[in-house]
Formats: structure tokens, sequence, C-alpha cells
């Protein structure tokens, strides 16, 4: 499903984000990426889902070379993805619904159709009773539930969280990653990235380890 | 604006016919009016009553018959009317031409330089709303930053991002158009009652006139090419990244 080959990444600043990256990712994997702060876990997203492009290296996606995708048609990558993101980056000006229904309206799905499944992916995230709220009016880890529900609404192939857990209590960052672990079990393959150990020692089955860019060892759990 | 053309005296009514049927073959005649010996006779009367015994006095009538030709208000240049002038003239039994061309000649150059002072302000207007138009959207596109970048993130084309801006400057464009025809239609119907009696002699030159409906509908869609234009400028840097 995703392939990185020998990726590197280096920005304006010396020293590498990232230096010889590889590895594999199958269809239905959940996948734990960690390390300590600046080792390049988020990098790594990035280019995943091609916010910035790799130094070095070729990443394969679902059997496409996403470096070969020209600019104007990358929206057709980023469709298959779902992105959940540390700081939510939701429209605080629309209600919840409108959050969510926008993935669906890119997407040019008729209303009604938007409409159920926006109730749907909102049901699984336990927030079907507040899509009429202002995301403001709710608290964090309902702001990320929301963030959850528009990364899913679409039924992606690939579900990517930057740290999703990361302005939570423990409480709700174990309900935020049950809420992934269904989404994976419902078929989408996920990859987390997290410094959180407990969150990995509870939920981790395949673990990438991090280190100033260096993928130090993967396991298996 | 008018010509008066005298006549010989002793013109037979074909020759008379003749002339007045070469008046009215010119594109720059509106009107053509025949004044008999008589009828100026009797306008001068009405005109002046307190002559009216030397002109009783008088054995035969002084005053030519004559064309009275009002000429279009938009010819298209004082050469124009100079030559129509000669060819008239040379007829036979035009006797004498009542005409004041440099008066012509001043108030056509006197147009010509509204005109072009025009063009000029409408250009300046035209990049200036271009600018606006163009800074409004940046501006709107800067303040949904984050929205955008979410959209792309789901899987946004660019065509769908930009449409909502495009439509917003084609509408802005759009708006400013009507608003300067109203703007226009309060001025013209407004300023002449203003100006009033400042305008003087000018007045009867200086003729306020509004847009023609295609004129109205050009300016109106010029506003919304301008709008489209200054959205798609300033979205193309933005949509390149």
């Amino acid at each position: 499903m995703i392939e990185l080959y020998h990726v590197w990444k280096q920005y304006q600043k010396p020293g590498w984000a990232l230096s010889d990256v590889s590895f594999h990712v199958e269809r239905g994997d959940f996948w734990f990426i960690t390390g300590p702060s600046g080792s390049g876990k988020t990098t790594l997203l990035k280019i995943i889902f091609r916010e910035i492009l790799p130094t070095q290296g070729q990443i394969i996606v679902d059997r496409r070379n996403i470096l070969k995708i020209p600019d104007h048609k990358i929206y057709q990558l980023r469709r298959k993805m779902g992105i959940v993101f540390q700081d939510f980056r939701l429209l605080f000006h629309k209600r919840v619904f409108d959050n969510v229904a926008v993935v669906l309206q890119v997407l040019g799905v008729p209303r009604k159709e938007i409409r159920r499944r926006v109730f749907n992916a909102l049901r699984m995230v336990n927030l079907h009773n507040k899509m009429w709220e202002y995301p403001s009016h709710l608290s964090y880890g309902e702001q990320q539930r929301i963030a959850i529900a528009r990364a899913v609404v679409n039924h992606p192939m690939i579900i990517l969280a930057d740290e999703p857990t990361g302005n939570l209590d423990t409480e709700l960052a174990f309900e935020i990653m049950s809420l992934l672990r269904e989404v994976n079990k419902r078929g989408a393959t996920v990859i987390i990235c997290t410094h959180d150990r407990e969150l990995i020692r509870h939920f981790g089955q395949k673990i990438l380890f991090l280190y100033k860019g260096k993928l130090l060892r993967k396991e298996s759990l | 604006m008018a010509a008066v053309f005298f006549l010989e005296n002793d013109l037979t009514p074909e020759q008379i016919d003749n002339i007045e049927a070469k008046l009215k073959e010119s594109p720059l005649v509106l009107e053509v009016n025949f004044i008999t010996s008589d009828d100026a006779v009797t306008r001068f009367k009405n005109k002046f009553p307190e002559l009216e015994g030397i002109v009783a006095n008088l054995k035969a009538n002084p005053f030519p018959a004559s064309f009275e030709v009002t000429l279009r208000e938009n010819i298209m240049s004082s050469s124009d009317t100079a030559d129509f002038i000669y060819q008239i003239q040379r007829i036979p039994g035009i006797d004498d031409i009542q005409f004041n061309q440099d008066w012509v000649e001043r108030m056509q150059s006197f147009s010509r330089l509204t005109r072009a002072i025009g063009f000029f302000l409408g250009g300046i207007l035209i990049l200036a709303s271009f600018f606006i138009i163009s800074n409004v959207i940046k501006l709107n596109v800067f303040s949904r930053k984050d929205e955008i970048e979410i959209q792309r993130f789901i899987g946004a084309t660019n065509h769908f991002i930009r449409v909502p801006f495009l439509i917003e400057g084609t509408m802005l464009g759009f708006m400013g158009g009507a608003m300067s025809l109203i703007l226009l239609l309060i001025t013209i119907n407004l300023l002449p009652l203003y100006l009033g009696a400042s305008l003087g002699v000018l007045k009867e030159f200086i003729n306020f006139r509004y847009l023609t409906f295609g004129q109205s509908v050009n300016v109106m869609l010029g506003g919304a090419l301008i709008g489209l234009f200054g959205s798609l400028t300033s979205l193309a840097r933005f949509l390149k990244k």
C-alpha cells in the first residue's frame, strides 16, 4: 500500500530531517511511528501525503509513484487519504456538520447522500447529536473526534494521523485511539505519529522508531 | 447645429426642388425647411414690429428665399461639415450661406479634448478597479488561507477552490458597473439642474445623454470581466504552490 525507498529530506537548515528511510506498509496495517520531538515523524507523514517533496528517494502509494504526480493532480492522491492533525485544523466558523461535509462536497457527492454519510461518520464518533453546533463550543476531545469523522467520511484507503492525541488527556487519548483502531478494523490502513509510549504499549502492533531522521528499528508485536 | 442657404432671386420651382433634394441627400442633414421671401418678411415683422413701417415703404421684398438646414449633432468632424457646405455652395442658385465654421471647429476640438480626457480617466479607473478587485480577492484568499489549505488536504481540485473567488470577483465587477450606471443616471439628471445658468451659451452645445441599453450592458459586462481577471491574477500565484 505504502512503500518508501531510501527517502532523504533536508530543509534549508543544515542536517537531514530524514536519512535513508525505507519501509513498507501493507493494506489494512495499523502502524505507529514514534520517536522524540524533531525525529522526523511529521516530515515523514508530510512526504507521504505529498505536502512536501523528499530530497531523494521514491515513494509508492497504492502502486503509484507519488513523486511523478503533477501538482494539479495531487488531489487524486489526497482523495485516497484521510488526514488527522494534532491541531485539528477545523473550520471554526462552520458547524460540525459542514466541517465533515466539506470532504464530500469536494468529491461532488449529492446533497442527500452527504447528509446520510456525514450523519453516519458523526455517529461513529458519537457526535451526531452535536452536528449543528460550532466546533468552538465543543471540548478538545470532541474537536479531535470531528477531525476523525472528517478523515473517515469518504472511506479513504489510508488514514494518516499526526499526534492525534497530543492535546488530550489520557482518557480522551485512549478514546481517540480506539476510534482509529475501529476505522482500521473496517479496512483502512492507519499510520499514527505519536510519542506517547502508553498508547503504543496499549494499541501498538507495528512500530517504527525514528531518531534524528533515521529509522532505528521496526517492531511487530 | 444649423446652416442657412440663401437662394438667388427668380429661381424656378424645379431649381428650388433640385436644391432641396441635394440637401436631403446628405447623411449630415437632419431637417430641411424652405423659407419663402414672404415668410422671411413676416418673420422680420414679428421679430421687429417697430421696423414694420420701413419694410412697408420698400417697393420690393428685400428678403431672399432660403433653406434652413439642421445638421445632425453627432456629425463626424468639422471637415465633413465644411465639405458639405462647400458642395452645396457650388450648386447653381445658392447665393449666400450663413454658417459659423470657426465656432463649430472650436466646439469640435473642445469635444475631442473632453473625449480624450474621458478616455484617459476611464483607463485609469479601469486599472484602478482591476487592482482594487485583485487586492480585495487577495485579502479574501489570505483570510481564508486555512480553509483553502484544508480543502487542498482533503483533495479539492484547484478549480473547486478557485470558482467561489472567481464568482466573487465577477460579481464585484458587475455590481461596480451597475453602480456606476446608477451614479451616471443621477449625475445626468441632476447636473444640468444644478449648473443651470452657469452653463450659459454652452448649454446649447453640451448635450447630457444617458448611455444606450447596449452601452449599459457593455459597462456591466466590462466590469464583470475586469473582476474576473482581477481574481484570476490574485489566485494564480496562491494556487501555484
